[in-house]
């Protein structure tokens, strides 16, 4: 498997792992905000946090916080495939 | 550790020294570290990417944030109408924007923890609604309702946020403020008296210690309104 997709597999993971009901399915087009989404705004933080941990086990800094990462988050944080396209992107770039 | 902004001079230095007298770390950021003792970083508040770097820095070290405190602030005391754009604008970027900018930056390294006390600065120009100073209030109206709302969307991780709003303390941010100005001030407050940055420093204490964990969101103004 690429290693993009086993960052996209550590994206999933971890939102997976943030959700309250474990056996909620998750694929590139579940939305995480917003009316359908399944994350209040606790859970996406907490979420942020555990994808910068998992990006530093992988050796580069998740920043969720900038205003590029932001400019792009109109869609960054809407689904579970924007937001592992996200962080595979600063995977590549950073590390 | 706790975070100060504005550390090198006025109310922000004082907290400081407090602080530190107190057995407490501290780390002051500021524009201008010259002549500062104590564990500081160059930071100018009204850049993101400035704060974004000190960030990475407290990052990078493992600086374990339990507090920060938004003292920089600058003033300019003249009528709206004869106050240059480019003042306005930095008043609005330091006072305002700094504020959100750090609080932004640094509040996540707080919720990872799910601790903290976040205390922003205000005056009490604005609820006095003092004349010569509308561009300096609504920066400083800005930053209470910024504490407000930011205040709820940090309460679920235990981070308090609260704002201090001193009447005229003595410091340099009264430079070329008249004593009878300051007096005419002063008899609008509830305590019609002048304090010092001590007592700005005792609340600061208050407000980072944990039997304040029943207050966020909220305004104290120095000698009341």
């Amino acid at each position: 498997m690429s290693t993009a997709n086993n960052a996209k597999r550590e994206v999933h993971d971890a939102i997976k792992a943030s959700l309250k009901d474990k056996s909620q399915s998750v694929t590139d087009d579940t939305p995480l905000i917003g009316g359908e989404g399944l994350l209040d705004s606790m859970t996406l933080v907490e979420l942020c946090l555990a994808l910068e941990d998992k990006a530093a086990e992988i050796g580069f800094e998740f920043d969720w916080t900038s205003d590029a990462a932001m400019s792009r988050s109109r869609s960054m944080f809407r689904t579970a495939g924007s937001l592992a396209t996200e962080f595979i992107n600063q995977m590549e770039t950073k590390k | 550790m706790i975070v100060v902004t504005g550390a090198s001079q006025g109310l922000g230095r004082a907290v400081c020294d407090r602080l530190i007298s107190k057995g407490i770390s501290v780390i002051g950021l500021a524009r201008n570290i010259d002549g500062v003792s104590f564990p500081t970083m160059t930071c100018d508040v009204s850049s993101y990417d400035d704060v974004k770097r000190v960030v990475q820095r407290l990052k990078t070290e493992g600086i374990q944030v339990k507090g920060l405190i938004n003292a920089a602030g600058i003033a300019s005391m003249n009528l709206a109408v004869t106050t240059p754009s480019n003042v306005s604008q930095n008043i609005i970027h330091t006072n305002l924007l700094g504020t959100i900018y750090c609080c932004q930056q640094i509040a996540p390294i707080m919720l990872r923890n799910k601790a903290g006390s976040i205390i922003n600065f205000s005056t009490i120009a604005v609820a006095l609604g003092l004349k010569g100073e509308s561009i300096y209030a609504a920066s400083k109206a800005g930053v209470e309702g910024f504490t407000r709302s930011f205040a709820r969307e940090m309460a679920d991780f235990n981070v308090n946020v609260n704002c201090i709003a001193p009447g005229p303390i003595q410091t340099n941010l009264l430079k070329g403020i008249t004593s009878s100005q300051i007096n005419k001030i002063v008899s609008q407050q509830i305590i019609p008296r002048q304090f010092t940055p001590d007592a700005v420093s005792d609340l600061v204490e208050i407000l980072l210690d944990r039997r304040s964990r029943c207050l966020s969101g909220q305004v104290f103004h120095v000698g009341g309104v």
